[in-house]
């Protein structure tokens, strides 16, 4: 059934509406990263690439985004194989196992950061283990675990058991069943649970400022050169950022669309 | 049968709850059980008290800032939402490349870093700010203003504009899952667009709107970072105070019991939602 114009007109409104207070600020600031900017306003059309080539000979700020993508690439491998590994245990038990797993799994996820930052903080300091990227790295995987069961558990359940149960009646071993029908079965699920809980550990703030020790990760590092003030230096990190992220939501979305089709 | 019970069955589960417990159980059971310990100087000493608890319950200070935070965060939920909402329903009528430009746009602000979004949010605000200056310029306003200047407005205005994707997503979801069939029926019975509406859609989305409300709810709750760039001195939340316990006030265990409260609120929070999100008249799930 088709809208009538006047409300269709109010939704496209509303929809435009939210954008640009979304994208209002975020342009403004990418604007400062190229051109010279006092209190938001264009300060004369001069516009320069300064801001850019600064950073590449911030050795801090390079180091910090070393230092998030190995703690992405370490969180995200640890969180999917133990993420499939719970998936296989509680699809096969089900009942009670699979429905305390689901809770135990998803309290750190649900809880607010701070929350679940809190709790691995007093209790890291209970077992004597002092603040570093360790303690960062398992507070990642503590939140991004729920996310890679979730995915696991879901491609795991439609798949059913007839294929396993054919695999095993024909004379294969357990490991051979995994190995040949389960993991080829998943790969996709495990693909995109891994790119999900990656995404979500490169920007993770809130657990990781009460987790960090000496090491500064990327979201950390913009937190303290954001607290400094606006600085076009924070403006051209906003300005990469924004492209990388529109082209990487631009194709999941195409990927997704693809699939439905 | 199976590939797991290649291990004994009971070493697989001792095996998979041991990995949860030193992950996730323990720290939360130590963060519970710091909140009934005190401090003395800077040792914290682990003799079980209700001290922390009676403290957040007295003080009136506490007390105000918690309720002022829960309205602030209700607020932000329920504003989001019904901003988001029109905006899902929107996004669901369109086809082909419209929608599919659109999706991004809502999407990309998701994984956008949230500390460069706050950022920029915050370069416009101020009294000097570009905000201002368009108000002003539009004539809504003939001096500038201090409503969004660095306090809980800006926190909120900020969070709203912040998490309305993270709305969007869940209720355009919901709205998906929906046959057109069952409108088209509605119309075919003469029911106008308006009672179609309102019988078909609306209960229908209701999974999408309980996750939408109940998300924003917690994630403004459990926000401290907002507040302290866009607050101001005076943009005091809970989140705030329990952050400070941790940091330069250094009272852990009050810092717990006063994130304990905080856990209690979205707990009921969710188990509302479990119970509002469920489709009226619907199979349960």
């Amino acid at each position: 059934m088709t809208r009538s114009l006047t409300v269709q007109v109010c939704l496209a409104l509303t929809t435009a509406f939210l954008l640009m207070a979304i994208y209002g600020p975020i342009s403004v600031t990418v604007a400062g990263a190229f051109l010279p900017m006092k209190g938001g306003i264009i300060q004369g059309f001069d516009p320069s690439l300064t801001a850019f080539t600064k950073l590449t000979a911030d050795a801090g700020l390079i180091r910090s985004l070393v230092v998030t993508l190995a703690v992405g690439a370490v969180a995200t491998m640890i969180s999917v194989v133990l993420a499939t590994a719970l998936a296989l245990f509680t699809t096969e038990r089900g009942g009670l196992h699979a429905r305390v797993v689901a809770l135990i799994v998803f309290l750190p996820f649900v809880m607010p950061p701070m929350v679940t930052g809190l709790s691995l903080l007093i209790f890291f300091r209970d077992v004597g283990i002092d603040r570093s990227l360790l303690t960062v790295t398992i507070g990642h995987v503590a939140i991004i675990l729920a996310i890679a069961y979730r995915g696991i558990v879901v491609r795991l359940t439609d798949l059913g058991r007839s294929l396993i149960e054919a695999s095993l009646d024909l004379g294969a071993s357990r490991w051979q069943t995994f190995a040949r029908v389960i993991l080829p079965n998943i790969s996709g699920s495990l693909v995109a649970s891994a790119v999900l809980c990656f995404a979500l550990s490169f920007d993770e703030t809130l657990i990781t400022l009460l987790l960090t020790g000496t090491e500064s990760t990327f979201p950390i590092k913009l937190w303290g050169m954001t607290r400094l003030g606006i600085t076009p230096a924070a403006n051209a990190i906003l300005a990469i950022l924004l492209a990388a992220t529109l082209a990487g939501s631009a194709l999941a979305i195409w990927i997704r669309q693809r699939r439905s089709n | 049968m199976t590939v797991l019970s290649g291990l004994a069955r009971p070493t697989a589960s001792l095996a998979v709850y041991a990995v949860l417990s030193v992950l996730i159980v323990v720290p939360f059971l130590s963060f519970l059980a710091m909140s009934f310990f005190s401090v003395d100087g800077v040792t914290i000493v682990r003799t079980p008290t209700m001290v922390n608890f009676h403290r957040a319950f007295t003080d009136p200070v506490m007390m105000t800032v918690f309720g002022r935070t829960v309205l602030l965060c209700v607020g932000i939920a329920l504003v989001t939402t019904l901003i988001a909402y029109p905006v899902a329903v929107f996004i669901n009528g369109l086809q082909g490349g419209a929608r599919y430009v659109l999706l991004t746009l809502v999407t990309a602000p998701l994984i956008l870093s949230y500390v460069m979004k706050i950022y920029a949010f915050r370069s416009i605000l101020g009294g000097n700010g570009l905000l201002n200056r368009m108000l002003l310029a539009t004539g809504l306003i003939d001096t500038p203003s201090n409503f969004f200047v660095f306090n809980l407005n800006a926190v909120f205005l900020v969070l709203v504009v912040l998490l309305a994707p993270f709305a969007i997503l869940p209720i355009l979801l919901s709205l998906e899952k929906i046959p057109a069939s069952l409108s088209e029926a509605a119309a075919d019975l003469s029911a106008g667009r308006w009672t179609t509406f309102r019988t078909v859609t609306l209960p229908l989305s209701r999974p999408g709107i309980a996750t939408a409300v109940s998300f924003t709810f917690i994630m403004a709750m459990g926000d401290f970072v907002t507040p302290q760039m866009v607050g101001g001195p005076n943009g005091f939340t809970f989140g705030r105070i329990i952050y400070s316990q941790f940091g330069l006030a250094f009272n852990w265990p009050f810092g717990a019991a006063l994130g304990v409260l905080m856990a209690a609120v979205i707990v009921v929070v969710l188990a509302l939602a479990m119970r509002l999100g469920r489709i009226p008249g619907g199979a349960g799930r």
